[in-house]
């Protein structure tokens, strides 16, 4: 006897039904999931909201399981709060940040980081991801074409080019892209490049539980962001509310030095530095060209005080 | 708690000391995420400091050996020979090293995939290309012109180069490049003066291999005494340059991992001491007009320790630099 099968995967009855929702992915699910249709050509992103984040962790198991990533060998209890993943490497892609900034609840008890208002204590959850920057430092430095800008504006390494070379690793302005010493190649993020490819949204956005992570095409995002933010300063007090990554928005944190918009950005309520970001970072390919020409300077001084020695003289033959 | 700044805390009825409660200048100079590293640092290893040290005395060979043909005296000849050869060999071996470290070596050739100006590295794979290739022709043209004493392939030689010469300046200085186009802040902090600081060991390390090369006996002490004063200049500057660039990375107080060992040791003895002590052999050397006898060897091998530790010293410390994120966040503020 053959093995019983419900009759809604049966391959025949699939088409005898035509457009049966079981007989395939559905089209176009980021339309259902984020209210977002994919397509070629458009600035994809993710704005990363930290006064929603919980911390669950929810995005980091979604993006391991999605693209198929190992855990992290060998597993330590860092203590640092709830953070044993401490950092984005090349088998992971999200990473949950926990700050404890201690807050003084009354002059009798002890300072603490779960004290503070109702809105949001000083426990602060931020999901870190690749920044996808406009101009990136790792896809600028990638000698082989293995780092390249995708249809969705998107930054991806295709690991069947990359050589492991690892220039890409000390050039990310943000720490991102890492080298995995099992496949000698580097990696990160893709924003779900396959998914997008399908008419899907990133995992780690669909899994979040509490919108913290949102995924749209960037114009959208840079809305709803600048919308959130006037909200939070002015219905929910919390004044230190205010955009990282975006041109122009509160000093431009983190597009400086030429990096531009950061296509992954976030919404922050304390400095840069707390949530391991830096404030003021720049693109490394600006130094290529002043570098270059110092050294070639260099060399040409050198060049000329061997021809006025090499020159000079009474020895000649 | 009451805010310093007069404004009250934006949360409720409980006060939130945060960053921004506090005056700029009481704030602690960095706050860092559990002192956890803000960037990732290089995987370069010693393959890398090696193929620098070759790779930049191969390129300064070239432009040394080009330079003494051109100035045409026949009593450099044998220098000319020696640099072209010194290129070559330069040039075949630092392939070898840079695939080694590769972590997919069998796709090396992926380095010449493509041409990208904003990449360093992609600058240099077609430096080194170039450089390999046109170095290879010279030597081989110097060689039958060695063999046959024909002035025909000394004029090849003297042809091809030309352009040997300008890779071997490129070959000199871009690995200095590759390094201060990254994020790491010891590197990045010295975009000009590292290419320049790297090009003048490069050339140190040249001037010193070729000294030890040339032929022993009498007839190449003139070659030897320009050698000495080439030295003596490149040393000079080498010296002022190298005291730029420590002062600037204290200035921006980003020089803390040169004062850890054991990289410590290889900066003060190996880089300091090293080039300080061939500089006044050379100095005494030109001065005096003779040979010191053994201490004139003895110059160049510290020349060319001291150029290969200056390599190592600056990628380890960068390295270092790298995992440090007061020196990140430092580097990257307005």
């Amino acid at each position: 006897m053959s093995t019983p099968v419900w009759p809604e995967f049966v391959p025949e009855r699939g088409r005898a039904l035509g457009s049966d929702a079981l007989s395939g992915p559905i089209i176009d699910e980021a339309e259902l999931t984020a209210g977002v249709r994919v397509e070629a050509g458009q600035t994809y992103g993710f704005l990363t909201d930290t006064t929603l984040c919980i911390g669950c962790k929810a995005c980091e198991v979604a993006c391991k399981e999605w693209n198929a990533l190992p855990a992290e060998e060998p597993f330590v209890m860092t203590g640092n709060s709830y953070d044993n993943t401490s950092q984005l490497s090349a088998t992971t892609w999200r990473h949950v940040a926990f700050v404890e900034k201690l807050v003084q609840a009354g002059a009798h008890e002890r300072a603490s980081a779960t004290h503070g208002s109702a809105f949001q204590s000083g426990w602060l959850m931020m999901s870190d991801v690749c920044k996808h920057c406009t101009h990136a430092g790792c896809l600028e430095a990638c000698p082989t074409g293995a780092l390249f800008r995708t249809e969705f504006d998107t930054v991806v390494v295709q690991a069947d080019i990359c050589n492991g070379c690892g220039y890409c690793v000390p050039a990310c302005p943000f720490g991102v892209v890492a080298l995995d010493s099992n496949d000698g190649k580097a990696h990160k993020c893709t924003l779900c490049y396959d998914r997008l490819k399908g008419g899907f949204e990133p995992a780690c956005a669909k899994a979040c539980p509490t919108n913290s992570i949102q995924f749209g095409p960037l114009p959208d995002l840079h809305a709803r962001a600048n919308e959130r933010v006037a909200s939070l300063r002015q219905r929910h007090g919390v004044a230190d509310a205010y955009l990282y990554g975006v041109q122009g928005a509160d000093g431009g944190q983190g597009t400086t030095g030429g990096i531009g918009d950061l296509q992954a950005f976030f919404v922050l309520t304390d400095q840069p530095e707390v949530y391991n970001l830096p404030s003021a970072p720049s693109l490394p390919s600006r130094r290529v060209r002043p570098g270059l020409l110092a050294g070639l300077a260099t060399m040409a001084g050198v060049a000329i005080a061997a021809a006025v020695v090499f020159a000079a003289g009474s020895e000649r033959p | 708690m009451t805010d310093p700044g007069g404004e009250r805390a934006p949360y409720g009825r409980r006060t939130v000391a945060t960053l921004g409660d506090v005056p700029a200048a009481q704030r602690p100079a960095t706050s860092t995420y559990y002192g956890l590293p803000a960037l990732k640092p290089s995987d370069w290893g010693w393959l890398i400091a090696v193929y620098f040290f070759i790779g930049g005395m191969a390129g300064a060979a070239q432009v040394i050996a080009q330079v003494a043909d051109l100035a045409g005296r026949k009593a450099d000849r044998p220098l000319v020979a020696r640099g072209r050869y010194l290129a070559l060999a330069g040039s075949l071996v630092s392939p070898v090293l840079l695939i080694a470290d590769l972590h997919t070596p069998s796709r090396w050739y992926n380095m010449l995939r493509i041409v990208r100006l904003t990449s360093a590295m992609s600058i240099g794979s077609w430096t080194l290309f170039s450089f390999g290739t046109l170095s290879g022709l010279a030597a081989t043209a110097q060689a039958l012109a060695d063999l046959h004493r024909a002035p025909v392939w000394r004029t090849v030689a003297r042809i091809v180069g030309t352009p040997a010469a300008v890779a071997g300046a490129l070959m000199a200085t871009y690995t200095g490049v590759l390094l201060a186009a990254t994020s790491t802040p010891l590197w990045a902090s010295v975009p000009r003066l590292l290419p320049t600081l790297f090009g003048l060991s490069s050339t140190s390390a040249a001037l010193g291999a070729l000294s030890l090369l040339l032929p022993h006996g009498r007839s190449a002490q003139p070659v030897r005494r320009r050698l000495d004063l080439l030295s003596l200049l490149s040393g000079l500057a080498e010296v002022a340059v190298l005291r730029q660039v420590e002062s600037a990375w204290r200035r921006r107080a980003l020089a803390e991992p040169l004062d850890q060992r054991p990289v410590q040791l290889g900066f003060r003895v190996g880089v300091r001491a090293g080039t300080a002590a061939s500089l006044v052999i050379h100095a005494l050397q030109v001065l005096g007009g003779r040979s010191l006898g053994p201490l004139g060897p003895a110059a160049s091998l510290m020349a060319l320790a001291s150029s290969f530790i200056l390599r190592a010293v600056v990628l380890f410390a960068g390295k270092r630099s790298a995992v440090r994120p007061e020196d990140a966040f430092r580097m990257a503020r307005t």
